[in-house]
């Protein structure tokens, strides 16, 4: 109790010397603080709405589409045709494809730099990849480009072992956390709120029709490891320290994570904002929406479940 | 410090060099002017600093593919050339070698060249332009037959004139089978029809084979003596386009030329008015069990064994140019059929990427520049939180020489750096400025408990810093595993460059940090 009074005291002493502007700030700051440390319980419910609503988006795309993400022509089959123009009349070029091959469904996206068009991506399935580079050459007068084909065989191959791929690394880190902590109930807060990070992503990209490519697994496998390095941080410094006072170390591992997840969202942020490359955006998109996300997942979700199950261990 | 050995090496094996100029050469097609001076391919594992450049023809310098190709177009036909080369040997020194060219005409050259690469980093299709092929067989094949696969291929693409290829046979998760074909530069759409014929060649009288692809042809002739449009034929008009022939001699076994004799013993002559006359059957030739051509057979083959046979074939297209750009195409397809013979097994073509070098450039140019302001903005994350310069820039320091690790240890290992390869160094750096982070904190941290924590000394607080940063490790391994062999490798290179900057992260980079933190810091 002692401590906590000094603490108090020096935290005044600080108050008492800066400026009264910042007062206030700081009150509402306290104010937040000690709302996070006593209704934990209550700010539990924070993730289990997003992951509710998370849900519901899902499956409405699955209602939709029968898979419960948008896939793109990587993962179903199809080409990807990348053009360098400045063409923008791409409702035109759409139904001027489908005229011509109504099997095919197409998707046009556009490369933007210096506030204009200055490419576009055409992405159609069951159509042979000469023929929609036929077909645009119809319209649009374009000398370099870059075609991909993918057999609908590959794509779906690819993706069905991604998302075994995914599970195993579940798995794997499970019984890594398991092998440190040595308790399963952490174990479990751990892969929960990286199930949730991805989750609760996984549904905003839905919100947001972004489609689902190879790169975009990748980035979610990169978030299922970056979820739980931060729980891995929040458990060593929670169960492992022998520190007396449970809030000091919390707030401790928030400051180094939050820190962490700034660097890694402003990595991915510039990358995301100046890369002129589809693949490249995607998976920067994904993770850095996976990052802050966590954010939530982890000091809003992770720390509830551990903090829960310290203090029915202290009872005991 | 093993770090700043290990940094050096990196540096040694990339070998930047960004006044390396010249255009360095790709391939040089065999029998053609280039080829006949002596000039020769590149031995596929030679790095690309390595290889030998073109600096200089005529007396002209050359610096890059744009002046190649200026003096080249402004080339009268029928000269000599004087080309000087260089070639490295051993690190610094140089090899100069002057060739003398007879200059016929531009197709006749047989020099395609790229841009001298700055350094020995090895970039992805996509980053560099070209043609890639993935193939599947259509049965399961032994690993012999997968070697035999992959060997012929490497010779039809030699044959055809492309050396500068890679082929890879890979297996996914679930076992299939897939040879990845990667050819670097310009579009080569030419090359897919090529490698997924089997290849199957047959020539048959009736329903006996009389000889096939391979073994049982001794030569076939590309030269312009005995192979080419059809002088007799040419282009014929035809009322949606033109046709135009081609034929080619090509020399058969004495096994094979005694097959012949022994089945036309047996038919009989069928005269047809003036002039010679003909055997009562043709001969039927069959490419993958389709009948491609079938040639009458003179009279005076009955019974004799004659080696030398001259085989034909057509090509069509919308106007002549295109009718004998196709004609052209398929002889050479069938020439390196017949030279290089069949495949085991029929494979199928499941992924095609023709990837435009402009396009790749554009990328490269704008990822280089995402590298550098990712580490500004990281840098400015790391000042603001903890407002001492003198953190900042070990922190700084270790994650430009990061890069630079992944990089150098990708070439050496000769993995292709592509887009995603690139995502997972943007990646590597998140992550490793996060465990610097974390080693940070626990250094300098607990500065909020004055109670006992002051006597842990360095190496407990680096210990402790040291679990999480292990732990996380593992896990970020445990993930990207799988991605190494998933669906034809098509993510290999962002596996690799997240493994590679994780792994020489927590080995070299994390414990040089903490050696840093701790002689800047222990000052205090």
């Amino acid at each position: 109790m002692s401590k906590k009074k000094k603490h108090k005291q020096k935290k005044q002493h600080k108050q008492i010397t800066k400026k009264t502007q910042v007062e206030k700030p700081k009150l509402f700051f306290e104010k937040v603080k000690h709302f996070y440390i006593t209704e934990y319980k209550k700010l539990f419910f924070i993730p289990i709405i997003l992951f509710v609503l998370s849900g519901i988006i899902l499956l409405i795309t699955y209602a939709q589409t029968g898979f419960f993400m948008k896939r793109d022509v990587t993962l179903q089959g199809g080409v990807s045709l990348t053009i360098t123009t400045n063409y923008s009349d791409l409702d035109y070029l759409e139904s001027y494809i489908t005229e011509k091959y109504p099997l095919s469904s197409v998707n046009i996206r556009t490369i933007e730099a210096r506030g204009g068009i200055v490419g576009l991506i055409i992405e159609a399935s069951d159509i042979h990849g000469e023929q929609l580079l036929n077909t645009t050459k119809e319209i649009i007068d374009f000398s370099d480009y870059s075609i991909e084909t993918m057999g609908s065989s590959l794509g779906s191959s690819f993706f069905k072992q991604m998302f075994v791929a995914v599970l195993v690394a579940f798995l794997f880190m499970g019984f890594v956390f398991q092998l440190y902590f040595k308790s399963l109930y952490a174990t479990f807060a751990a892969l929960l709120s990286a199930f949730l990070d991805i989750f609760i992503t996984m549904g905003i990209m839905d919100l947001l029709n972004v489609r689902l490519t190879a790169g975009g697994i990748a980035a979610y496998l990169m978030l299922i490891g970056y979820s739980v390095d931060t729980s891995i941080l929040l458990s060593t410094k929670l169960l492992k320290e022998e520190s007396k006072d449970v809030n000091i170390a919390l707030f401790g591992a928030m400051k180094t994570g939050f820190t962490m997840s700034a660097a890694g969202i402003a990595a991915t942020g510039i990358s995301f904002l100046l890369t002129n490359n589809v693949t490249l955006k995607q998976i920067m998109l994904i993770l850095i929406v996976g990052l802050v996300i966590d954010l939530i997942t982890t000091w809003i979700g992770n720390v509830p479940l551990l903090r829960f199950y310290l203090e029915k261990n202290v009872k005991n | 410090m093993l770090y700043i050995i290990v940094f050096f090496l990196t540096l040694l094996v990339i070998n930047p060099n960004p006044w390396h100029s010249g255009v360095t050469i790709r391939t040089v097609t065999s029998n053609s002017s280039a080829y006949n001076a002596g000039m020769q391919s590149p031995e596929p594992t030679e790095v690309p600093m390595v290889r030998e450049r073109i600096v200089e023809i005529n007396r002209v310098p050359i610096n890059n593919v744009i002046d190649f190709e200026k003096v080249i177009d402004s080339l009268p036909e029928n000269v000599t050339l004087t080309i000087k080369t260089e070639k490295t040997k051993f690190g610094f020194f140089h090899d100069v070698n002057t060739y003398f060219v007879n200059y016929i005409s531009k197709d006749k050259l047989g020099l395609k060249v790229y841009d001298a690469p700055k350094s020995n980093i090895l970039l992805g299709l996509d980053l560099q332009g070209g043609t890639r092929v993935v193939l599947q067989p259509e049965t399961e094949v032994s690993s012999e037959d997968m070697e035999i696969i992959k060997t012929n291929m490497e010779r039809r693409l030699n044959v055809f004139g492309l050396s500068d290829t890679i082929i890879t046979a890979r297996k996914d998760l679930s076992g299939t089978q897939f040879i990845v074909v990667e050819i670097a530069g310009a579009n080569e759409e030419e090359v897919k029809e090529l490698l997924a014929k089997q290849g199957k060649f047959e020539a048959k009288i009736g329903n006996e084979t009389v000889f096939l692809g391979g073994r049982d042809i001794t030569y076939v002739c590309r030269t312009a003596q005995c192979s080419g449009i059809d002088p007799q034929y040419g282009c014929q008009q035809f009322s949606d386009g033109y046709n135009c022939r081609f034929r080619f001699s090509i020399s058969l076994s004495p096994e094979a030329a005694q097959r012949q004799a022994n089945i036309t013993r047996n038919l009989n002559v069928v005269s047809e008015g003036f002039g010679e006359g003909y055997l009562s059957k043709n001969l039927d030739l069959y490419l993958d069990d389709v009948l491609v051509d079938t040639l009458r057979i003179g009279a005076e083959l009955k019974g004799n064994p004659v080696t030398d046979i001259s085989i034909s074939g057509s090509g069509v297209g919308r106007n002549r140019q295109e009718a004998l750009t196709d004609t052209q195409l398929n002889m050479k397809r069938l020439q390196t059929v017949l030279i290089t013979g069949s495949l085991p097994v029929k494979l199928n073509i499941i992924k095609t990427d023709t990837l435009s070098p402009q396009l790749g450039k554009e990328f490269l140019r704008n990822a280089i520049w995402i590298a550098i302001l990712s580490e500004l903005a990281v840098t400015v994350i790391v000042l603001l939180r903890y407002r001492k310069v003198k953190i900042a820039i070990p922190i700084i320091t270790v994650i430009s020489s990061e890069i630079l690790l992944i990089l150098g240890i990708a070439a050496l290992l000769k993995q292709n750096i592509d887009i995603a390869g690139i995502a997972g160094i943007i990646v590597a750096i998140g992550t490793g400025v996060d465990d610097q982070i974390v080693i940070t904190d626990e250094i300098l941290g607990h500065e909020k408990e004055e109670d006992v924590d002051r006597y842990l000394n360095w190496a407990q607080r680096i210990k402790k810093a040291f679990f999480i940063v292990i732990a996380s490790y593992f896990a970020t391994i445990a993930a990207m595993i799988p991605l190494l062999f998933a669906g034809a490798g098509l993510l290999q290179g962002f596996a690799v460059t997240t493994i590679i900057g994780v792994t020489n992260g927590v080995f070299i980079t994390r414990p040089a940090f903490a050696q840093m933190m701790e002689i800047l810091l222990s000052e205090e």
